[in-house]
């Protein structure tokens, strides 16, 4: 079978996408946008946008109320994921890193969580250890291994719930707030690895109100309104510049000087 | 202030428990003798002892078999003040309130060896009591033994030899690994509350606080189980878990479970002679 999003056409599809809690919290309205193979892609938006709920939608756990979304074609629905090939193909293609660590390391032992994803996925227990040994090499984890995971901090857990994922290779990175509480160490390192991740061909998608971060993360970033509809697409240096629509969306105040530190830091000085 | 007090003291009592067992797995994590092996064959290893604690009728046997996990412990690594406070102090303490009344002849008629006007302490008694004792304090540092020199999970995953279900292991694990973390939410609300309400508060107002604190807790742990649901579900989970397979049996385990079982088979004709 051949990998599903491998095709030429948009890897995900989504079309007038609304979604509300509890049939009645609004979340998301009104969502239309494409994402291609091997695109960066931002979700910009402050608290309560709805970034979480659409990284949600795109992984195949919760479903539109209205509107759809298609992933290498085919509409995600509940009932295409009764089909169990398809399932196991969408879960090996495409991952999500949760936004709260100790939601994704539910293991006993960190060696147990990055084992996981491919064990449930099938892979056979030798490659999964010689997995486990790589990213435990590029993550510099090894003295976490036989740990539980409320012995980590923060940073260690959100190291292992990357790699948890990254276990599973999939083509489809989905990141919600990646380095949300990280001091500024830990919050570059992480960078750097999803860029080396980017450089090996994966789609990446990472939800972050952190302006600092966008252009390192995203080619493309879509800005997220708090009327939980699309107020704007473009590339991060075009959506940074624009600091009304920062302001309009709550992700910079009037006398913050947030936006202009950040291109200065960017221009060249005389 | 005795209804804070207990509040208090509840949440501190709960997370020394937690503190403990973490420690108890630091020492799982020792280079010691019994930690090097297989959790599977220690089991099986205690699992004798325990057959052999309940069907012996020789003090002499449960005492040789309380000095084995005693000499056990010292080879593994094992501080004997830690191990014997958690054999010695809290349940055979218990065990002995319980002996005691065992040992007068209103419980266990007989031959009396000491009297104190109606109360006579029978020999009988005494033997009954004293079997009791030495059955619960070796049984105890058996499993004391066992836990203390094996990873709580791999305890767990070393079940499923026995035939527990893997998705019940799971499970299990997954309980053990989010207590944690509700202690730590229980702790930090709790000083929350402090922090805003000062150490005096009435004690009516208390239970209300201790109510919403239980109510916004399980609110917090039932969000967080749908959450932790779709992580799974994210990773490829579809009812039925798969786990890594760790445990290799190697010949030295082989060695130390046929040792413990000529050493069980030793004691049992020891007695069978001595009673013969």
């Amino acid at each position: 079978m051949k990998p599903l999003g491998i095709t030429g056409g948009p890897l995900f599809e989504c079309r007038d996408v609304h979604y509300a809690y509890q049939g009645r919290i609004p979340a998301l309205r009104g969502i239309d946008m494409t994402l291609s193979r091997g695109e960066r892609i931002a979700f910009l938006g402050a608290n309560g946008s709805g970034k979480s709920t659409l990284l949600s939608l795109l992984d195949g756990l919760i479903f539109p109320d209205m509107g759809t979304i298609l992933y290498a074609g085919r509409v995600l629905t509940e009932a295409a994921f009764l089909d169990e090939a398809f399932t196991l193909e969408f879960r090996k293609n495409v991952g999500l890193v949760f936004q709260n660590p100790d939601v994704q390391l539910f293991c006993p032992t960190v060696r147990e969580d990055i084992a996981f994803g491919p064990l449930q996925l099938g892979m056979d227990e030798t490659t999964v250890k010689t997995r486990l040994e790589a990213l435990v090499e590029t993550f510099g984890i090894s003295p976490l291994l036989d740990r539980s995971p409320h012995q980590l901090s923060v940073g260690e857990k959100r190291k292992v719930a990357f790699a948890t994922v990254l276990a599973i290779d999939p083509h489809v990175l989905l990141l919600d707030e990646p380095t949300a509480g990280l001091d500024p160490l830990t919050s570059t390192h992480l960078i750097e690895m999803l860029a080396t991740a980017a450089g090996t061909g994966k789609t990446i998608v990472t939800a972050t109100h952190d302006l600092h971060i966008l252009e390192d993360i995203a080619d493309k970033v879509y800005v997220f309104g708090q009327d939980r509809r699309m107020a704007a697409c473009g590339t991060p240096a075009e959506i940074l510049a624009d600091t009304a629509l920062l302001q309009a969306n709550n992700l910079i105040h009037r006398h913050s000087h947030h936006a202009r530190d950040h291109r200065l830091m960017r221009t060249p000085q005389v | 202030m005795a209804g804070k007090d207990f509040a208090e003291r509840s949440i501190r009592g709960a997370l020394t428990f937690f503190r403990e067992a973490i420690f108890a797995d630091e020492t799982a994590g020792l280079p010691g003798v019994l930690q090097s092996l297989d959790p599977r064959v220690k089991i099986v290893m205690v699992l004798l002892g325990l057959l052999l604690v309940l069907f012996t009728r020789s003090l002499a046997v449960l005492g040789v078999l309380y000095l084995l996990s005693v000499l056990l412990a010292a080879v593994s690594r094992i501080k004997l003040g830690s191990f014997l406070k958690r054999t010695w102090i809290f349940i055979p303490l218990f065990s002995l309130l319980i002996a005691i009344p065992a040992m007068f002849s209103f419980v266990s008629p007989g031959e009396s060896i000491l009297s104190a006007g109606a109360f006579h302490i029978t020999r009988q008694g005494v033997m009954s009591a004293g079997f009791f004792v030495g059955r619960v304090l070796a049984s105890v540092s058996l499993v004391v033994l066992l836990s203390m020199t094996t990873r709580h999970f791999d305890l767990l995953k070393a079940l499923r030899c026995f035939g527990i279900p893997h998705l019940f292991v799971m499970v299990l694990g997954m309980c053990y690994r989010y207590l944690y973390l509700f202690v730590e939410m229980v702790e930090n609300t709790h000083r929350a509350i402090k922090s805003r309400v000062g150490s005096r508060i009435h004690y009516r107002k208390g239970q209300r606080v201790v109510a919403w604190n239980i109510a916004h807790l399980w609110m917090r742990s039932y969000a967080m189980n749908e959450q932790v649901y779709h992580a799974m579900v994210s990773r490829g989970f579809r009812g039925e878990p798969v786990a890594l397979d760790r445990f290799r049996t190697r010949p030295r385990d082989w060695c130390w479970l046929l040792a413990a079982v000529a050493v069980m088979l030793l004691l049992g004709y020891v007695e069978h002679r001595t009673r013969a």
